[in-house]
């Protein structure tokens, strides 16, 4: 019993910073834009496919895909800008409408790729050459080690870019004050371009990551993992980019031992009750500053 | 009198302030267009099953007139977007089929539990409504996920499990047509008593600013859940009588995430927050999607995200939104 909640709490370390990651990007997004990207699942899932596809037609393993994804994502993501998301910032009530504009592109983003990719999951062909280490009793597969040090590199990197670079502080600096930073001449509107871009960039990477450590995607689970995104959000603290982190782990945490105890769908539940519990109880987030709203 | 001198205002005409009689007035007017537009819904679905052969495609207008009116209670008139609201409509399917089923209750009971469960289920979720814009879109769908999740945790016995219901003793589409038909009178009294008594003003009223309305007097709390209970009741009535008309129930279509997206899409299309936008919206869009359903199946949530993103975009606020902006001076008018 002792060993199979261990292995629980390493599964859990595991896909908490795959969740963290999703998480991070979603409030990189919110933070800046005060955009709520109910897409969001639906471009990871994308990510997966394209991690898919690249090794497929391009023989490109998935680690060396990622630099690709995240340009191609990035991107897109700044071309949505300009498209979709500058506009609503005029509208009478830009976070319903954003909700609304981002909630179209989830069903637009699944329907086209249950039409492109068909219905059926699909899984990649991704193994490493010890297939799994051991550690006592408790199994490892190298695939998730991998993508557990990807997740840190990944995760790592973003807290440098924003707390070391020009941009990164720009950046954070339109979460603190959006009036404040277009007086000391920061361009908000490409900085806020070049933040869907980063958004949708780690996204992708974050859909890589999915696709190498769960066992198969397939168009309808884009949902699930927006939601996951919220509730990591919400324990972490909404806009609060590093928040996410220990969100997400906390809800990795609390999946997988209730998915050991229990069951998958119990795991899901207990996952709602939390956010439902935190949003009512301490709507800034666990780690967040009370005052945030 | 000057109820003639208009003052120019940003460009933008604007009415005098009217005077006590000409607010009458233009009230008196107001009842006047939403009566004809009752009647005429009258007139159409309640003989219709003596004419039309597609009894389903009319059954089918009804229940989104229903969902995108209810929906327009708490999202237009109240200011809250419910993401997760086919939670009501599968909560009051499997009220209905669980009664009717599995513990043999005739089906007017049945679907007096339909709407008791969704009014049960909006009382509980209620403290949610102290959360503003984002976290109560993000609480409201988390629920709504919830609460699929815990009816496929119930006993098989009991709710069906992935199997669902089948209520084949139960099949009478007419008398179904006319549940759905009364169901949607109930939510075209409840629509006129939201708007138009002074339960509505306050509304509005807290809408706008939920402080200001408070040092005024209105009881802030009280009123919402009023709305809230009216948008919860009408599609737990309208998922029980669906389930009637269809006899099966099952968690993918009761839960089924189209239901909340074309309710938003109706009601944003015509316009929230006017009695009328809902009905214009579902009216106008109908039809083109069933169209779309018979013609292209797999489109059908391709063109409906679309739709989506192009109304927000283009008209934000609705058909009879844009025309009351386009045309002010009959703003007043419009119910």
């Amino acid at each position: 019993m002792n060993e199979l909640l261990l292995q629980g709490l390493v599964n859990g370390i595991v896909v908490g910073l795959i969740y963290a990651l999703i998480g991070v990007s979603l409030n990189v997004i919110f933070g800046v834009l005060r955009v709520v990207n109910f897409a969001h699942g639906e471009f990871i899932v994308l990510g997966a496919y394209a991690a898919y596809f690249a090794q497929a037609w391009l023989g490109l393993s998935p680690l060396l895909a990622m630099p690709l994804v995240f340009v191609i994502f990035g991107a897109m993501g700044y071309g949505l800008y300009f498209v979709l998301v500058q506009r609503l910032s005029r509208s009478n009530d830009p976070e319903h409408a954003s909700l609304l504009v981002m909630f179209g592109l989830s069903l637009v983003l699944g329907a086209l790729m249950l039409l492109a990719f068909e219905a059926d999951a699909r899984s990649l062909n991704f193994t490493l050459d010890p297939p799994f280490l051991m550690f006592g009793n408790i199994i490892l597969p190298t695939t998730k080690l991998l993508g557990l040090v990807v997740a840190i590199l990944v995760t790592g990197a973003l807290a440098f870019f924003l707390y070391r670079t020009m941009p990164g502080k720009a950046l954070r600096a339109i979460i603190m004050n959006r009036d404040a930073i277009q007086i000391v001449g920061v361009d908000l509107n490409r900085l806020s371009a070049l933040t869907f871009g980063l958004g949708l960039g780690l996204a992708g990477i974050t859909g890589i990551l999915v696709s190498m450590i769960f066992p198969s995607f397939s168009p309808f689970i884009g949902q699930d993992y927006t939601l996951i995104g919220f509730i990591v959000i919400v324990l972490g603290g909404l806009g609060h980019p590093i928040g996410a982190v220990a969100g997400g782990i906390l809800f990795g945490l609390a999946e997988q031992t209730a998915m050991v105890f229990f069951s998958g769908t119990v795991a899901m539940l207990l996952g709602f009750v939390l956010l439902i519990a935190v949003i009512l109880l301490r709507p800034a987030g666990l780690f967040g500053v009370q005052n945030s709203r | 009198m000057t109820d003639e001198v208009k003052e120019v205002r940003d460009g933008e005409v604007v009415p005098a302030p009217a005077s006590q009689g000409n607010i009458e007035k233009s009230n008196h007017i107001r009842s006047l267009i939403w009566g004809a537009v009752v009647a005429v819904i009258i007139a159409v679905f309640l003989p219709a099953p003596l004419f039309a052969s597609n009894l389903s495609f009319l059954f089918y207008m009804m229940l989104w007139l229903t969902m995108a009116m209810s929906f327009n209670f708490v999202a237009g008139m109240a200011g809250y977007m419910p993401f997760g609201y086919v939670a009501f409509y599968g909560v009051g399917a499997y009220a209905m089929g669980v009664l009717y089923k599995t513990f043999g209750m005739p089906i007017p009971i049945a679907l007096a539990g339909s709407a008791a469960a969704g009014i049960l289920v909006g009382l509980l979720v209620a403290p949610t409504l102290r959360l503003k814009g984002v976290y109560f879109g993000i609480v409201s769908l988390a629920l709504a996920m919830a609460m699929k999740l815990v009816i496929s945790l119930m006993p098989r016995d009991i709710t069906g499990g992935s199997l669902g219901l089948i209520l084949s003793s139960a099949n009478d589409p007419l008398a179904a047509y006319y549940a759905m038909f009364l169901v949607m009178m109930g939510a075209l009294a409840a629509g006129t008593w939201l708007s138009m008594s002074r339960l509505g003003t306050a509304l509005r009223a807290i809408r706008d600013d939920s402080e200001a309305a408070e040092v005024v007097g209105v009881n802030v709390v009280a009123t919402r859940l009023k709305a809230w209970i009216m948008a919860t009741m009408f599609p737990a009535l309208v998922g029980g009588v669906e389930a009637w008309y269809t006899n099966a129930i099952d968690l993918d279509s009761s839960f089924n995430l189209l239901v909340t997206a074309k309710s938003i899409v109706y009601a944003m299309a015509g316009g929230l927050g006017f009695l009328v936008g809902p009905i214009v919206g579902a009216s106008a869009l109908y039809g083109i999607d069933q169209l779309i359903w018979r013609n292209f199946p797999t489109l059908n949530l391709l063109i409906l995200g679309v739709v989506i993103i192009a109304l927000m975009l283009l008209l934000p606020r609705g058909i009879v939104g844009a025309f009351a902006q386009r045309f002010s001076r009959f703003r007043r008018f419009i119910p």
